[in-house]
């Protein structure tokens, strides 16, 4: 099967800065998820996949497709929404959606007829025929999204989709793109601070951080694992502590100086965690069991990347 | 993805040829211009001059006329040679100039402004084909107003005209088209540099009026103080008009000396190229912050 996303050696030099340090991976699944704290490259990484900043050095293919040698052809198998405000003041919704499509190369009447559908689909048949430029900002979120479906992309790439969006509209949306995702062959790059809608529309998630790729997880088989889970707040040496939750042979992310998530591996139990304790004179004060959810991997991911860097 | 069903369903229809992307942006822009209705009025009255210009030819070949006002003979009165087709040029370029003024300043900065370019850039479509898609859009509508009303007053002199007129004045075609291609190219490439840095109309128009006009009045000073000629390369207008005027094998009589004709090419290749450095600098789909 044709990797969705693979990236080699992939180097991004921008403004004098190297901004992505040769990322090398491979993601298979319909629909990845781009997660990072801000600066980490992700719209770096997605404006390079377009095309719009040459990679310094090494490559990275989507769907098969080199984006050095094939960009054009590429950029025709994709729709995009970006992050920030993307649209022309002055003309309505429909006459906007119609024109991306005939960029895209849709003839003017099927164009219309797509743009019509689109708008109807993403639901704001009502509003098409006002400018864009009177909408509120989940309409303009809503129409981005129209525009970026409107062609009927093989990968829809979505730069922080639900920016703006009041619970409700988020819901809308990502019910919509968990729709667009299923039907047909439609890929999905979904990225996203929010790791709650991450976590609902995508199978795999790709982690950066500082511009390497931090991991890259298969939700799916991770869920699977059901990995044993432990949220503790302890008072007394937390960082002594964790160092023995790590010589246990656990994985161990601290959050200040009380906090921990512990995973357990076979063959540890809790009576060993608080036998530690009581052996490095430190109090547990909570301790919750707890199933991997995203923000779990993704704090552990980032953990990790921060040992591997060197530093915490 | 039909209305009533409301779900989402891939595209499968048929896709226009790869080349014929740009002119969408050519098109739609046209038809947004049209939409004014000052613009449409300001398009049809610059073609007022071409219908002056094709009667002052219709008077000088209507023998009926000349015997009527008792006139002398016909090549002496109302000539139709080289001079003609100049100040026709001449006439046509300067309406042209304020056609783009009102035209060009929204082309780019309407893309720009609420950042609808990474759309179109990220369609396939390049920064290349979507300047030419823009400039299109100023090479159609300014070709009516130049090139194209001149090749029609030549075949209207070649037909009322005295016989094997054409042969003897072929040559003017050149001139014709390449003076007023250089103009549109010219002229369209300050107007888009303009529309892509500068985001309000007002500003955008008044900054194309300034490119012409700022350099050319700082040019005079320099003449003036250096005792020099020099100082007209920075008049785009008048560099303009001396290859115009040299191309109709007449000489420029606006200022006095004329500058090197190499000169007067390089300084309009040169106002191109900082052109297009200012259009690339410009239209991205995103912004570098360096440091």
């Amino acid at each position: 099967m044709t990797p969705t996303i693979e990236l080699c050696a992939l180097e991004v030099h921008l403004g004098g800065r190297k901004i992505l340090h040769g990322l090398e991976g491979t993601a298979h699944s319909r629909a990845i998820g781009l997660l990072g704290p801000n600066g980490a490259g992700k719209s770096t990484l997605i404006n390079t996949l377009l095309g719009f900043h040459p990679p310094s050095s090494g490559t990275a293919r989507v769907l098969g497709l080199d984006i050095r040698a094939a960009s054009s052809e590429l950029r025709s198998l994709v729709g995009y929404m970006p992050e920030n405000d993307a649209f022309i003041a002055r003309t309505t919704g429909i006459r906007f959606v119609r024109y991306m499509a005939e960029i895209s190369g849709l003839p003017p009447g099927l164009a219309l007829e797509r743009a019509h559908e689109a708008f109807v689909y993403v639901g704001l048949g009502e509003a098409r025929y006002r400018k864009l430029g009177t909408y509120s900002l989940g309409m303009k979120q809503l129409a981005k999204l129209a525009q970026a479906i409107v062609h009927g992309p093989r990968l829809l790439i979505l730069d922080e989709p639900t920016n703006g969006l009041d619970p409700p509209g988020r819901k809308r949306l990502i019910a919509l793109i968990r729709e667009i995702r299923q039907a047909g062959d439609t890929h999905l790059l979904l990225s996203s601070h929010l790791l709650h809608d991450v976590e609902q529309a995508c199978d795999e998630v790709l982690i950066l951080r500082d511009g390497r790729i931090a991991g890259i997880i298969n939700l799916e088989e991770e869920r699977k694992a059901n990995r044993r889970f432990l949220e503790m707040e302890v008072m007394g040496s937390g960082a002594g502590f964790s160092a023995g939750l790590g010589a246990l042979g656990c994985e161990c992310v601290t959050f200040g100086a009380s906090r921990l998530k512990v995973v357990l591996p076979p063959g540890i139990e809790i009576h060993d965690v608080y036998r530690l304790a009581a052996q490095q004179n430190v109090r547990i004060r909570r301790l919750n069991y707890r199933r991997d959810s995203l923000e779990d991997i993704f704090l552990n991911a980032m953990g990790q990347a921060g040992v591997s860097n060197g530093r915490l | 993805m039909a209305v009533y069903k409301r779900h989402y369903e891939p595209y499968a229809g048929p896709l226009t040829k790869r080349w014929s992307r740009p002119l969408v942006l050519t098109r739609y822009a046209v038809r947004e211009l049209f939409r004014s209705r000052f613009f449409t009025g300001f398009f049809i009255l610059s073609l007022v001059p071409v219908l002056g210009f094709a009667g002052y030819i219709f008077i000088a070949n209507n023998s009926f006329l000349h015997t009527l006002l008792s006139l002398r003979a016909r090549s002496a009165t109302f000539p139709v040679e080289s001079q003609f087709f100049a100040i026709f040029l001449e006439v046509q370029t300067s309406l042209a100039f304020l056609l783009t003024c009102w035209a060009a300043p929204t082309l780019v900065s309407g893309d720009l402004t609420n950042g609808a370019l990474p759309l179109f850039l990220s369609r396939p479509l390049n920064r290349a084909e979507y300047v030419a898609g823009k400039f299109a859009v100023l090479g159609v509508l300014l070709s009516f107003m130049t090139w194209i009303p001149a090749l029609l007053l030549l075949l209207l002199e070649t037909g009322l005209g005295p016989g094997r007129w054409l042969i003897p004045h072929l040559w003017l075609i050149g001139p014709i088209l390449w003076c007023s291609i250089l103009w549109i190219v010219l002229l369209s490439l300050i107007a888009l540099a303009a529309s892509a840095w500068v985001k309000w109309r007002i500003i955008a128009m008044a900054s194309i009026f300034g490119v012409f006009l700022i350099p050319a009045g700082f040019g005079q000073v320099l003449n003036a103080t250096m005792r020099t000629n020099w100082g007209s390369l920075l008049d785009i207008s008048r560099m303009f008009q001396e290859i115009l005027w040299a191309g109709f094998h007449s000489s420029y009589q606006g200022g006095e000396g004329a500058i090197p004709r190499p000169a007067t090419w390089a300084g309009l290749a040169v106002v191109c190229l900082i052109c297009l450095r200012l259009l690339h600098a410009r239209l991205r789909a995103f912004e570098v912050v360096r440091g």
